[in-house]
């Protein structure tokens, strides 16, 4: 097999301190960025773009893709710890990740998250390196009805969000979808309740969003109910928190459908790390024999979310190799790193520059290792964060929330969206209407509204039938939808029978 | 002890003097791109100011102000005083930026001093050999079949890419429609995929990518670096020899003549430099060295030509 020797002389190329020292801080950096609220994947990998200019062209690339796949990961910490997602895609992950935290298990969400994200990772990097070249036709299979299609799957799987809330977690889904209105209409340029603020044009920013949504609430509410008690968590009982070998076996299947099923959404430009997420969780939730544990600190849960997510920065990478289009905001900046050294990001990489390429598969799997060994450490040292009390954790998760907002783009506007989106999730936490399909809709809201404008400019409304991928999505959206009342409505019948018989 | 204050105070005045009349520049100098770390005009100011260093000890610190299509970093330049240490990075989608979204030319464009134009980057109509519709005939023929169904692909409504679509169409009697994608790379994987037959861009987007071939690109002679692509003239579409995106540098509207000055003598060494040269002309890309006449020249062109088109389609009233 040619792909194994082209492997090894990758690895050849990664022999040495220097390539071992440039992940081990390209991993670093990653995680740290990635725990930090306010830095994404994306901006972990832009601030240190600057720092590659001066290395090989190899070299760079080496490090912002270990950043990259770290980053990935270390977004789930704070979800776990303070239900604070570091990145986007972690939303998921502190679904379940933060109840087991809750329960004093934080120790099995960290664990779970890391090894389904190292796993995750090396079913993505696998993917990649054996058939980059014809998934990436599947790319082009992908036209905006498809997108449309896919973006309306992804809405589906609120209705696993709201653990039988249908009406709430409507309502909160189509308040997300109504605050994505908010912005400059991608078609025509028109805007649309911006008051003509210029900070408005882009609608709001997703990461102050997100942390106000999840982090600010949680403060609130814990400031509302005066309760700074915690139950007591011994050093002792911290030991004994981690998952066991046998724990992790258990979820092997999860992980796997994961990551598949990241690699794949990975792939399409603008679908991205958290629609995979969010998709892979809701499969298996409905896979799950109970189901009604999921959002209640289900490890499968995490195992889902964190290795669809990992495995998505592979799947982002195959357009930009295969096609030399970005698959996600980082795989954009990759691009630029290309160009300043003069390189072009596309199939010609793999013909001119196949060290390149393939040193940069072999590094993937060499950093995930690292990953997985830095990870193992920070995790003895993340978890001691449940041993803060709250009145002291509480202001510190405030202030980081803050800082972490105007970060994002340095503006004191974003400081305000992540206060109001805080005090928006509080109030829906009060009134117990789930917070997490808000999310959705913001997420999915302007990927469904382009696309399907794109759709009806293109050729109207017969082409979301006509092509035979999109017709295929749609009508398993509606079988998604449909299930769970049908599922509902056939439990009562058969209540009602038992009933029946009773009498 | 009044004669020792007095001296103390003349010493004040003096170097705070001193200081006012120091060359410019004598702190960094910031600046400002619109496009996120890793974006075209990121690259290319990096890369300017990476060969800038071999002709001043000047620092320069680069800063993304990203958002609203460029209006944000545009704003964060103006709110700033008019003193040449900040200065802006735009390009012509950022002109666009302020029409499209009915912001005051006057403040927007106008509040500045176009100081510094580094190039010319030929606009160019891209198709795919993969579609059976990929060369300027092709086009002609199946835009008339379709009559107004044909779709180009291309980022924003409005924007440069657009506008060279519109007077393409104009020139050649053709009817089409536009479909904005999200990013130019969308739109050519939106060419390369079947959707639209036609993807505006420049010459450099091609490079690297499998699939693509350009079917006329804008200037008065073949490009050096693509001499398969066919000019505007030789297809018989006059009139389109001169259409580009350019990248530059902009300062606020007061700031002293001192500073531009400085700028504008700064570009001519690195316009000048092979190093600078070598990273552009591959691309098909025009070096220039425009100062503030031949720059500002240029924006009132373009803001004019898109003001006519644009209510021309309908796209601003």
């Amino acid at each position: 097999m040619e792909v194994f020797s082209h492997l090894y002389d990758g690895l050849a190329a990664l022999a040495g301190a220097r390539p071992f020292i440039i992940m081990v801080v390209g991993v670093i950096v990653g995680i740290l960025g990635g725990a930090m609220p306010g830095i994404s994947p994306s901006m972990a990998v832009a601030l240190l773009l600057p720092f590659t200019f001066g290395m090989t062209p190899t070299m760079g690339i080496v490090m912002l893709c270990a950043i990259y796949l770290a980053a990935n990961y270390g977004g789930s910490i704070t979800a776990v710890i303070i239900n604070t997602p570091g990145t986007p895609s972690a939303v998921v992950t502190a679904f379940d990740g933060y109840p087991l935290a809750q329960q004093g298990k934080a120790g099995w969400g960290l664990g779970i998250s890391l090894i389904a994200s190292v796993a995750g990772g090396f079913i993505g990097i696998a993917i990649l390196i054996l058939f980059a070249i014809p998934l990436a036709g599947l790319a082009l299979k992908f036209w905006p009805a498809e997108y449309f299609a896919l973006a309306l799957m992804g809405l589906t799987t609120v209705a696993s969000l709201g653990g039988g809330k249908w009406v709430e977690s409507f309502v909160a889904v189509l308040l997300g979808l109504l605050l994505n209105t908010i912005g400059m209409d991608h078609m025509t340029g028109t805007s649309r309740f911006t008051f003509d603020i210029i900070r408005l044009y882009d609608g709001f920013s997703f990461v102050p969003a997100l942390i106000g949504l999840f982090a600010i609430s949680e403060v609130l509410d814990n400031v509302e109910s005066f309760n700074f008690n915690m139950a007591k968590i011994e050093v002792a009982d911290l030991k004994s928190v981690w998952p066991t070998v046998k724990d992790y076996m258990k979820l092997k299947w999860t992980i796997a459908r994961a990551g598949i099923l990241g690699t794949v959404i990975g792939i399409f430009p603008g679908a991205g790390g958290t629609i995979a997420s969010f998709i892979a969780y809701d499969v298996e939730k409905r896979l799950s024999k109970e189901p009604e544990t999921f959002g209640r600190g289900n490890p499968h849960g995490v195992a889902a979310a964190e290795s669809a997510n990992s495995s998505s920065v592979s799947g982002a990478l195959v357009p930009l190799l295969a096609l030399g289009i970005p698959g996600s905001a980082s795989a954009a900046v990759l691009v630029g790193a290309l160009m300043i050294h003069e390189l072009r990001p596309g199939p010609e990489l793999f013909t001119r520059h196949p060290l390149l390429v393939y040193t940069l598969f072999s590094s993937l799997l060499v950093s995930n290792v690292i990953l997985l060994a830095l990870g193992a450490f920070g995790s003895r040292l993340w978890i001691k964060v449940s041993l803060i009390p709250k009145r002291i954790l509480y202001p510190f998760i405030f202030v980081f929330s803050m800082i972490g907002s105007y970060a994002v783009r340095s503006s004191l506007f974003d400081i305000g969206v992540c206060f109001g989106f805080g005090v928006l999730g509080w109030i829906l936490n009060r009134y117990r209407y789930p917070v997490s399909p808000i999310v959705l809709g913001l997420v999915l809201g302007a990927m469904l509204e382009t696309n399907l404008q794109m759709t009806l400019m293109m050729g109207g409304p017969s082409l979301f039938l006509t092509r035979p991928i999109s017709a295929l999505l749609l009508l398993l959206s509606v079988v998604l939808i449909a299930w769970p009342f049908i599922a509902d409505m056939k439990a009562r019948k058969k209540r009602q029978v038992q009933k029946s018989k009773g009498k | 002890m009044k004669k020792s204050l007095l001296f103390v105070a003349l010493c004040l005045v003096i170097l705070s003097a001193g200081a006012a009349l120091a060359a410019y520049p004598d702190k960094p100098i910031r600046v400002v791109n619109y496009a996120g770390p890793g974006g075209l005009m990121d690259v290319t100011s990096r890369k300017f100011i990476s060969v800038a260093q071999k002709y001043t000890n000047a620092v320069f610190v680069v800063e993304n102000k990203e958002g609203a299509g460029g209006l944000i970093g545009m704003q964060a330049v103006l709110e700033q005083p008019a003193d040449g240490y900040t200065v802006f990075a735009p390009t012509t989608s950022v002109v666009m930026k302020v029409l499209t979204s009915n912001k005051d030319i006057d403040e927007y464009v106008w509040g500045f001093e176009w100081v510094a134009m580094l190039m010319r980057d030929p606009e160019c109509l891209i198709g795919s050999d993969k579609n059976a519709v990929h060369t300027w005939a092709d086009v002609v023929k199946d835009a008339k079949e379709k009559n107004g169904a044909q779709l180009w692909t291309g980022p924003a409504a409005g924007g440069n890419d657009h506008l060279m679509a519109m007077k393409t169409w104009e020139v050649a009697g053709i009817k089409a429609k536009w479909i904005p994608y999200n990013s130019g790379p969308e739109a050519m994987l939106g060419v390369l995929s079947g959707q639209g037959v036609v993807y505006v861009g420049n010459p450099a987007d091609i490079g690297g990518r499998e699939g693509y071939n350009i079917i006329a690109v804008s200037s008065k002679e073949r490009l050096k670096s693509f001499p398969d692509a066919p000019t505007f003239g030789e297809l018989g579409l006059m009139g389109m020899d001169d259409e580009t995106m350019w990248r530059g540098f902009c300062v606020k509207k007061g700031t002293p003549e001192e500073a531009m000055v400085w700028w504008e003598d700064l570009l001519k060494k690195v316009a000048a430099d092979p190093d600078w040269r070598s990273f552009l002309e591959p691309d098909g890309i025009e070096v220039v060295d425009w100062g503030r006449d031949k720059f500002t020249e240029q924006v009132k062109k373009d803001v004019d030509d898109s003001l006519t088109y644009m209510k021309k389609y309908g796209i601003i009233k």
